[in-house]
Parts: C-alpha cells; sequence; structure tokens
C-alpha cells in the first residue's frame, strides 16, 4: 500500500536530524516535477498565438444598459479606433436608440419571392458578416407548393434559374417575437428586447454559451466560432453598437432589422434589394404603413410556427 | 523506478506537444466573395419617367422622328393572329437568355396582341385606356392599373413592388418604383434569375455537402 | 482560534502532502492521468485560440459532446448523494463512511460539471457577467441562472459536508450534528434539484420537439441513478482493492438495489417515450425517427442508440435476475448500464435534438480529435481529482492521519 512517509518530494530538508531525504531521491522527485512544468508550458504553447486577448478596459465594459452616456462615447470611440487599425477605414459607430411610437413589423410576400437569395446578400454586406467562416442572417427555404412543413424545406438549392416551377421561396430570419424564447433563457441578459420590437445583442457582454441558438424557434441566430473575417473593400462603415459594428469571435449575432438604417427612418437593406419587391416593412402603430395595409386588406398570413407561442411581428402573406 | 519512466514520459510528451503533431484543424475550402451583381439595388429597367428624371437619351420616346404624322400605322399578324414586330421595333421585347429576340408577349391567349390597345395611334408619343383618356408616357401607371385594379391599387399602398429610401416621411422622402421599372410592358413576365449560391456550411462533410441532393 | 486555525492548516498541509506520496501504482496511475490532462489542456489552449471552430460544432447542431457530458456527469453528481439516503433515513450503519466516498465523488463530478460547461463557452474570458450582483444574473427566467446555483451550492454543501467530517475524525472529536446532519438532509433534496433543473434546461425549450416533453425530468433522475450507483459499486471495489479499505458486500448489494430498481424506471420510461413518438405518427417525430430509424439518408446515431438500449436491457435483466448477486456479473451489469447511460443521455438527448434544425436542416455532427481530446482530459482531471481525495481521506478514515500522529508524522517527514 503506501509506503511510509519518509520519502516526501520537493522540499529540500532543513532541519536538523532524522532521515531527511537522500540527494538521489531529492534529484529524482525534482527530475520528475521538473519534466511534469515542462510538459505543462509546452501543453499551453498554442497560447502565444493568441490575438485579440480583451484589454482591461474591455474586460471591466459594462452591460449596455448600465453604460452612462459619456461611457458610451468612451465605448463608442474605442471601437472606431478598432476599426481603423484593423481596416484601415474611419468608419461612423453610433447607439442608435428606438424611436417613439414606433414597433417594427415586417411583411413578406411569398407569391411574388422568387428566391433569388439578393436579401440574404445584401443583408451581409449590410451588417458586416463574416464572409468566411460564412454568416448569413438569412435563409431562403426552397418548400413545395401545397405543404408549409419544414421538414420538406430545402436552403441548398442551386438551380440554374430561379423560380422553379412547383415550388415557392420563404426566406427566414430573426422574427423579433413579442415573446422571445431567447431573451428568456440568455443567463447574462446580453439580449433583450427593446421598446420597437427589435431583440438586440450586446456583443461585449454575450458569453457565448449559444443557450439562446438552442431556444429559438427559428434557426434565427449565429455564432462566430472562429475570428470573423470581413473584407476590407465591402466594409460598411455607417455601424451601430447594437447592429453591425464588427464582432468579435466567440458571440452571438443576428438579423437586428438592420438598426443602423431602421432607426433613421430608413428601410432594411434586404426590402431594399428585392428584385420583386416582396417584401414590406414599417411601423404597425402607423395606421398609414404598407404593413397596416397589408394587416387590414391581405386575406391570408401566417407566423412561422405560431403554436410555439412566440408571437412572431414577422408576417408571410399571399396576393389575392 | 517508476519515477523514472514518468520523466520520460513527460519529455516525450512535451517533445510531442512542441512538435505541434496531432489536432491540426481540417482545411476548409475558401469561400469566394459573392459576385456584386447580388448586391446592388438597380432596377431591370430603367421606366421613362426615371429617365427623363435622370436627364437621359429620350430619343427612343420621340416617335415622329421617324413616324409621319398623316400616315397610319399598319399592323401586321402573323397566322396564328400574334402580332408581327417591324424590325425597327424587333427588341422592344427584350431578349432571352440565348439573346434572341422575344416576340411580343402581354397577354395571354392573344388578348393584348394590338399595339394600339396601349399606344394611341392618332399620337403615338402617348398612351391611351379602353375608356379614352390620353395619358402621357411617364403616366403610363394609370394605364396599367386600368386593366390591372388590385395591383394598382396594392401599388399605391406601397405594397406591390419596389420601395425604397425612408420608412418615416418625416426623415425622409420614399422612393416608389413604377410598373416600368420592373416590367417590359411588352412582355412583363419577369425571366428567371440566376440565383445567389447556395449557403456554404461551416463544416462541409458533415454537412454532407458533395453528395447527391437527396429527394425530400 | 489562532491555535484552530493553525491546526486546521496543518491538517490541510499533511493532506496534500500525502497526495504526493504513494506506491508505484498510484505514481502510475497519476502519471497517466496527468499526461492526460496535460493533452486535454493543449487541446483547449488551441480551442481559446482559434475559437470554437475547432470542434464538430455548427450553427445546427450548437451543442455537442462537451454538453452531453456534462449531462451525464450532473447526473452521476446528484446520485452520489444517493448514498446519504439509506445511511441518514433508513440508518444504515455499514454505508456510513461510505458516505463520505459517495460525496467525494459528487465533488469530482461537480469540478468536472464546471470544466465541462467552462471549455463550452465562446468567451469564457467574460465568466464574471454570470456573478449575481456583479454581473447580469438572470435569475430567476434563466434556467442556466439556476443551474449555476444550484451546482455551486451542491459543490459547497459537499465540501462543507465532507471535509467536516474528515476534519473531526482526523481530530479524534465526534462531529456535531447540528453542522451537518440538517445540510445531509438539504443535500438530498439539492441532489434532485441539481438534475431537474439540468433537464429543465432542455424541457423549457418550446421550439425543439424532441426535448419539450415532461418526460424528460423524470427519465434524467432515473438514469442518473442508474449510473451514478453503478459508478460507486465499480469505485468502492477498487478502493477496496487498492486501499485495503473494509467495504462489506452488503453495501454493495444495497446499492445494487438501487440500480435495479432505478434501471427498472429508466427502461419503463424509454418504452412510455418510444411509444409516444412512434405510434401517434405526428410532424414532431422527426427527431426521433432520425435517432432510432435515420432520417433522409442520415443516420450517424443509429447504431449508438441501439448498442445503448441493448446494453440496458442485457443490464436491466443481469440486474433483476439473482445472478447479479455474485459481484462479477454485477460488475458486468454496472458497466454496461453507465456505457448504456453515457450514450443515451449524450448522443441519444443532446444531438437529436438539433437534427433536425428547426427549419428541417438536416446536418449531422461528429466531435472532432481537437474535441474528444478536451472531453478526455476533463475526464482524467476528474479522476484525478478523484483519487486525490481518495487518498487523503482514506488515511483519515482509517486513523492513520489524524493529529495524533502529527509529531511522528512531522518527525517522519524531517522538520
Amino acid at each position: 500500500m503506501s509506503e511510509p512517509v519518509s520519502r516526501p518530494n520537493g522540499h529540500p530538508s532543513g532541519a536538523a536530524g532524522h532521515e531527511g531525504m537522500d540527494r538521489r531521491s531529492f534529484l529524482r522527485t525534482s527530475a520528475v516535477l521538473a519534466s511534469g512544468m515542462a510538459a505543462l508550458a509546452a501543453s499551453l504553447a498554442p497560447l502565444r498565438n493568441l490575438r485579440d486577448f480583451p484589454s482591461m478596459e474591455r474586460f471591466l465594459q459594462k452591460h449596455y444598459k448600465e453604460l452612462t452616456p459619456p461611457e458610451m462615447r468612451k465605448v463608442l470611440d474605442r471601437i472606431t479606433r478598432e476599426v481603423e487599425t484593423q481596416y484601415g477605414l474611419r468608419p461612423e459607430v453610433r447607439d442608435y436608440k428606438p424611436m417613439d411610437g414606433v414597433e417594427f413589423v415586417y411583411c413578406l410576400n411569398l407569391t411574388r419571392c422568387i428566391g433569388c437569395r439578393k436579401c440574404v446578400h445584401a443583408c451581409v454586406a449590410e451588417n458586416n458578416q463574416s464572409r468566411d467562416p460564412e454568416i448569413q442572417y438569412i435563409r431562403v427555404l426552397r418548400m413545395p407548393h401545397g405543404s408549409l412543413d419544414l421538414e420538406k424545406s430545402d436552403p441548398n438549392y442551386a438551380p440554374d434559374t430561379v423560380p422553379e416551377k412547383g415550388f415557392f421561396y420563404m426566406p427566414v430570419q430573426c422574427q423579433q417575437c413579442k415573446k422571445p424564447p431567447c431573451v428568456k433563457v440568455c443567463p447574462v441578459r446580453a439580449t433583450w428586447q427593446q421598446a420597437d420590437g427589435i431583440t438586440v445583442i450586446d456583443y461585449d457582454w454575450c458569453i457565448g454559451c449559444r443557450y439562446c441558438e438552442a431556444a429559438c424557434p427559428y434557426f434565427a441566430r449565429r455564432f462566430n466560432w472562429t475570428r470573423p473575417w470581413i473584407p476590407k473593400d465591402r466594409i460598411n462603415l455607417n455601424m451601430s453598437y447594437l447592429g453591425n459594428r464588427p464582432r468579435r469571435q466567440g458571440v452571438m449575432e443576428k438579423c437586428h432589422f438592420c438598426i443602423q438604417r431602421t432607426r433613421a427612418g430608413r428601410y432594411p437593406a434586404c426590402l431594399e434589394v428585392c428584385p420583386a419587391g416582396a417584401r414590406k416593412f414599417g411601423n404597425i402603430l402607423d395606421p398609414e404603413s404598407e404593413v397596416s395595409y397589408i394587416m387590414k386588406n391581405k386575406r391570408v398570413f401566417i407566423q412561422l410556427k405560431e403554436e410555439v407561442g412566440t408571437s412572431p411581428r414577422f408576417f408571410y402573406y399571399f396576393d389575392v | 523506478m517508476v519515477l523514472w519512466m514518468l520523466m520520460l514520459a513527460f519529455a516525450g510528451l512535451t517533445a510531442a506537444l512542441g512538435l505541434d503533431l496531432w489536432s491540426h484543424p481540417a482545411q476548409r475550402p475558401s469561400i469566394p466573395l459573392v459576385d456584386a451583381s447580388f448586391l446592388s439595388n438597380a432596377t431591370a429597367r430603367v421606366s421613362a419617367a426615371d429617365l427623363v428624371k435622370s436627364g437621359g437619351d429620350t430619343s427612343g420616346l420621340e416617335c415622329y422622328t421617324c413616324h409621319d404624322k398623316k400616315e397610319t400605322v399598319k399592323l401586321t399578324f402573323d397566322t396564328n393572329g400574334g402580332i408581327v414586330l417591324p424590325k425597327e421595333h424587333i427588341d422592344i421585347a427584350g431578349t432571352n437568355s440565348e439573346g434572341a429576340f422575344m416576340p411580343m408577349a402581354h397577354g395571354r391567349n392573344d388578348r393584348n396582341n394590338n399595339c394600339f390597345n396601349c399606344h394611341n395611334e392618332t399620337n403615338l408619343e402617348t398612351l391611351q385606356t379602353r375608356d379614352g383618356r390620353e395619358l402621357k408616357i411617364t403616366e403610363s401607371p394609370q394605364l396599367c392599373g386600368s386593366c390591372h385594379g388590385p395591383t394598382y391599387r396594392d401599388w399605391e399602398a406601397g405594397v406591390h413592388g419596389r420601395t425604397s429610401g425612408y420608412w418615416d416621411r418625416a426623415l425622409g422622402p420614399i422612393d416608389r418604383k413604377v410598373c416600368t421599372s420592373c416590367h417590359n410592358p411588352h412582355a412583363p413576365k419577369f425571366q428567371p434569375w440566376k440565383p445567389a449560391p447556395r449557403p456554404h456550411a461551416l463544416h462541409p462533410v458533415m454537412a454532407g455537402v458533395g453528395q447527391e441532393e437527396k429527394p425530400h | 482560534m489562532i491555535k484552530g486555525a493553525r491546526n486546521y492548516f496543518t491538517f490541510l498541509r499533511r493532506c496534500a502532502r500525502i497526495a504526493f506520496v504513494g506506491d508505484w501504482r498510484y505514481y502510475a496511475w497519476m502519471g497517466v492521468l496527468s499526461i492526460i490532462v496535460l493533452v486535454g489542456i493543449n487541446a483547449y489552449a488551441r480551442q481559446f485560440v482559434n475559437g470554437l471552430i475547432v470542434t464538430g460544432m455548427s450553427d445546427q447542431v450548437s451543442w455537442g459532446v462537451y454538453i452531453a457530458n456534462f449531462t451525464f456527469i450532473v447526473g452521476v453528481a446528484a446520485a452520489a448523494a444517493m448514498l446519504v439516503i439509506p445511511v441518514y433515513i433508513y440508518d444504515n450503519k455499514e454505508l456510513h463512511d461510505l458516505v463520505i466516498f459517495g460525496e467525494l465523488l459528487a465533488v469530482a463530478a461537480i469540478l468536472m460539471c464546471l470544466a465541462f460547461v467552462a471549455v463550452d463557452l465562446g468567451r469564457p474570458d467574460r465568466f464574471w457577467h454570470l456573478i449575481p450582483g456583479i454581473g447580469e444574473f438572470n435569475f430567476p427566467h434563466s434556467m442556466l441562472s439556476w443551474d449555476v446555483i444550484v451546482l455551486n451550492g451542491y459543490l459547497l454543501l459537499n465540501v462543507h459536508i465532507c471535509g467536516y467530517l474528515l476534519y473531526c475524525r482526523y481530530r479524534g472529536r465526534t462531529p456535531a450534528k447540528w453542522f451537518y446532519i440538517p445540510f445531509v438532509f438539504i443535500a438530498i433534496g439539492w441532489a434532485i434539484s441539481i438534475h431537474t433543473v439540468t433537464a429543465f434546461l432542455y424541457v423549457g425549450l418550446g421550439g425543439r420537439p424532441f426535448w419539450n416533453s415532461s418526460i424528460v425530468g423524470p427519465r434524467f433522475i432515473a438514469s442518473a441513478f442508474t449510473a451514478g450507483p453503478a459508478l460507486i459499486i465499480l469505485a468502492l471495489q477498487v478502493i477496496r482493492r487498492v486501499a485495503n479499505y473494509q467495504i462489506a458486500d452488503k453495501a454493495l448489494l444495497t446499492l445494487r438495489s438501487i440500480v435495479q430498481v432505478s434501471m427498472l424506471i429508466n427502461v419503463f420510461l424509454l418504452v412510455n417515450e418510444v411509444f409516444k413518438e412512434f405510434y401517434s405518427g405526428t410532424m414532431h417525430v422527426a427527431s426521433s425517427e432520425y435517432l432510432f430509424f435515420g432520417l433522409h439518408g442520415h443516420h450517424a446515431l443509429v447504431p449508438w442508440i441501439w448498442t445503448a438500449i441493448v446494453f440496458n436491457l442485457v443490464a436491466m435483466f443481469i440486474l433483476v435476475l439473482p445472478l447479479s448477486h455474485s459481484l462479477k456479473w454485477l460488475n458486468a451489469a454496472c458497466l454496461l448500464a453507465i456505457v448504456g447511460i453515457w450514450i443515451e443521455k449524450g448522443m441519444g438527448l443532446v444531438v437529436p435534438g438539433f437534427i433536425p434544425t428547426q427549419l428541417g436542416e438536416m446536418v449531422e455532427y461528429t466531435p472532432s480529435v481537437n474535441e474528444t481530446l478536451v472531453c478526455l482530459g476533463i475526464w482524467a482531471f476528474g479522476l484525478l481529482c478523484y483519487t486525490v481525495f481518495l487518498r487523503m481521506s482514506i488515511p483519515i478514515l482509517q486513523g492513520q492521519l489524524c493529529q495524533a500522529n502529527e509529531q511522528a508524522g512531522a518527525r517522519a517527514a524531517g522538520h
């Protein structure tokens, strides 16, 4: 069993007398310890390639909701500097607050969508998403006529031309649910819903546990599995703190209805690029908006997975 | 004895870790940037109204450069009853993907195969509706709407067709497109498009990329 | 007071020292484990630098073996406290000392759980965001926040109970009942809660019909109370052999009955689940179909789940028969049960929840080499911790390490 405690290791005999340790066993145990330490150092060797280790300022940065205006100013300046250093171009980074009396709703006309995926790429360009590995907030599903069974969907269609006979196309992105499950499950409140209905993420607060990605019923959330890569000549310099400023490795992101455009009164990028005019967006609280007209006059509209109880703000409809 | 072996094992591990012998991530094929045409907001065509507004070349709209005001235009029909485009107007219905000129294609079953259903035979530079209104070419949406009522009503509300600019009119103007910015009035149906590439998976092998598309 | 503190530090120092002392088998075992841990640390360092892309996870399958192992080990931690029930509720004296071994296993298991969660985080440098009061702690809405509380609380409970009982034994004092009995009873309830909260992590997600089912919670408890005591049965026999510690066969057979009943319940719940998924034929069974039979040409998990089911059934039959009174058969049944339940909880629960995705897409998952090395490293770390705990506690329980021989020990150590 265990040897009698007469051969301890690591400590040279100090006090007088008694057995102490002889030189041989001291050398032996030191050698083992030294080789162990060397192995530990070698195992940690990959850390020498570590880039982007947070500075003390970034490490201690508070949650978005706790930042005072001067602190937010400092943070925005820091982000401006970081983008300038990395891309050589000076962005404009602002913190867009929700507008009063506004609740955004998105309507998508399934009669018109032709599945060209221009919305996917306009979104990628507008929101500075990583090109490699690829992050795309919008996923266009090709569905066969006659069914809404998502199991029959195919996001990987690649025909020569679209639309294809016998199919319709349904782009899916964050539905900005009224009862968002992602907000409920985030352990650190890094994602929450703001007054105009947009569910936002504080990229500097997210710990990357991906619980929200598991909870989302619409496959809307994306994770940065490694350092994102944005080509310099396609970066969008009009940035917002909660929206399209460049993200880091290890945090979540998703569609935010182009905060930097919509909270300045403009249409989101996916809408503007759609060649078929299938996408409609606006303030549902304004009775004169296009979306109010659609909700009043179009006869058939569906909310994806209505039964899950999320109450999305994204409505699919058909003409006539 | 065991301690010596342990030391050797640690030393060997140090060497192996230092030589970086395993766990190299698989090389992912690099993802090409998408073609810039997929990022463009441009409409498929330029309408007459846009052409005039932008100050472009409107010589194509000045019909009496070629036509004679005193002569009436004679229409030619083929044996099936379809209209035959004269060679000067052979391109008005656009070209197909192979570059061949398309025939007139507005209305099925030859419902609309008479130029003067829309064009005014007494004044070629204007348009006419069936109830006798004469419209300028830049006012073409009213002509389209005189037959396509529900679509026209949707267009007026901003729900059919493309909009860009500002949803909040207080902050800026909205930019509405007219019918002919997207639809060729002589062949209004959209031609099929080439779609942007399919999404690229993070781990291509596990997404089954390269396998045949399995029928669902 | 100062004397008390000094006594305590002497106790800690002696415990720490004895962890480095042992026979050749001890050194070989610890050496092998250390090597595996170092390889795991290296693999994690690569992951820390390059991001989680070095694993096999993707947006479609965003949780993998890390969370699968976490789920299994939480069950083991919960069940380790099961030993407490017969001892303190049924006053079974034979198992008394063994409670400490069970709770030490719980401590090692919780450390493993914390490690598995930490390696799964995309930004572990932001761990402080989770601390209530300093960060933003989304309690009570987020089940993960509940999990943080119950796991850390369970760790503290078990560290307190074991630490106190061992220290009292070291000092040769009778432990004061009020200082540990209430905590023991809290620990019984708390053990059930840690695993139920972990189950609720999955159950609460309405967007994943495979998980959003009320049977998940009971299945977790049933499978945990099968695998946990099974692990303890095996561990106790190892302790008996290696440390010459007297453990009566009766203790092992008491644990056997726990494993037996829990396995029967586990299999019954499996039958319930299978019936519900496949009899009604609704659209929500896609994940179960993928798991058991393959779907749309993808069938990576099918051999795994059927192996798990066969293992569980064979284990159940052995346990039910008097055959399992013999230790050889009991050990075989325990091993089959542990492996079967590990597969079931890991690959049979976590991964199919993501396949197909919420939008019907089929993307499969295989852990990468790096991911596997990190998992092995954490398992080795857990075994390392448990071995160290045992190395410290067995001499205390056997009376070889106590305050009385402090001077003798000090002399022998060359002070």
